[in-house]
């Protein structure tokens, strides 16, 4: 680049500078815009959205392990948005479980477990849905289930 | 007034001196993908500002381009998912608006067979922004210059001056002019403010 380019650009980020601050000055959104946004954005449900695996029973919370004998495990049931729903055990450093209901091919699904720190554990699932993995999952933990790509996960939860 | 400042108000404060919309974008859209439900409104917060200049861009009117940025903000409910690189949620949603616009001032025209100019005329505003203008000289001046210039100039600047990080390979498609030529036109267009503001007894 020459000098004269150097200017010639130099100029033009100043005059887009200052057809900015012009635009910014003389035509701002209305004061309310950002708020009515963030309203219609709430609104719409995205709030919720990204706990795409929503949590609809946990043994923690009830006699399902009494039921099933299963005192040292926990069982949680997910369902997701789009239909299907995941069953999961956790026994000690044992994690496993069944995708449910997805008519979908299976080699494309994998079942994750998270912890905040950012281990993960992640395998497959076999034909009709089952996984297991071993993880040694400390503190919060949650599930991301991803088929085709997308990724639903749960929201945090204690273990 | 309560003193609770939110986890939100805390990024805001923190990155309105250092960063721009799009790293503040992106890292509200990364927040709240990992799990914090509160960071979409700072993403929402950062970012409707900058999309309501791309849909002034295409002359509508208030009631027109809240409009349009609300389809693309609810367009981002339902499409989220299929931003790949959170670093480009700013230029997803930029892109949305301006297809969002665009698509209006097609509707529009049909409503109305009209010309793009005497339209922005014709619709109402509560004040128009060239009015507002006129109160001060320099900035009359300045937007004097950036009317006489044509439409798809106007557009182009008004675009451009709002974008970080140019998306120049979607702007070309939505502005029907090759990649190449974007910067090349950028810069004819700001020479022929240049003139305009000479011609106009300026610098």
């Amino acid at each position: 680049m020459t000098d004269r380019d150097a200017d010639d650009t130099a100029q033009d980020l100043a005059l887009l500078e200052e057809l900015r601050t012009m635009w910014v000055t003389y035509d701002p959104p209305p004061p309310d815009l950002t708020a009515t946004m963030i309203a219609a954005v709430a609104a719409a449900g995205l709030d919720d959205e990204w706990e795409m695996l929503t949590l609809v029973s946990d043994s923690a919370d009830g006699p399902v392990a009494q039921v099933r004998g299963l005192s040292t495990s926990r069982v949680l049931y997910f369902n997701a948005a789009a239909g299907w729903s995941l069953e999961a055990e956790i026994d000690g450093t044992d994690v496993k479980g069944q995708l449910l209901d997805h008519p979908g091919d299976m080699d494309s699904v994998e079942v994750a477990l998270e912890t905040r720190d950012g281990a993960s554990w992640t395998t497959g699932v076999d034909e009709v849905g089952f996984f297991a993995l071993t993880a040694t999952p400390t503190g919060s933990v949650r599930f991301a289930v991803t088929i085709g790509g997308r990724v639903a996960r749960s929201r945090w939860l204690d273990v | 007034m309560g003193t609770m400042v939110t986890m939100s108000e805390n990024r805001r404060a923190e990155g309105q001196l250092d960063q721009s919309p799009w790293n503040r974008a992106s890292e509200a859209f990364i927040a709240w993908r990992s799990g914090d439900p509160t960071a979409v409104d700072e993403l929402v917060a950062t970012m409707t500002p900058v999309l309501w200049h791309v849909v002034r861009a295409y002359g509508h009117d208030r009631q027109a381009s809240e409009d349009v940025i609300q389809g693309t903000w609810l367009g981002f409910v339902r499409l989220h998912q299929t931003i790949e690189d959170p670093k480009a949620v700013a230029s997803w949603l930029i892109t949305s608006a301006r297809r969002g616009a665009a698509a209006h001032a097609r509707t529009a025209r049909r409503a109305a067979p009209v010309q793009d100019e005497t339209l922005h005329d014709a619709l109402p505003d509560e004040e128009p922004a060239e009015e507002t203008a006129l109160r001060d000289d320099e900035a009359s001046r300045l937007w004097g210059a950036v009317a006489s210039v044509d439409e798809r100039c106007r557009k182009l600047l008004r675009v451009v001056a709002f974008l970080d990080r140019p998306d120049y390979h979607s702007l070309s498609q939505d502005l029907d002019m090759p990649v190449g030529s974007i910067g090349p036109t950028r810069a004819r267009c700001l020479a022929k403010v240049r003139t305009a503001l000479t011609k106009g007894g300026g610098r």
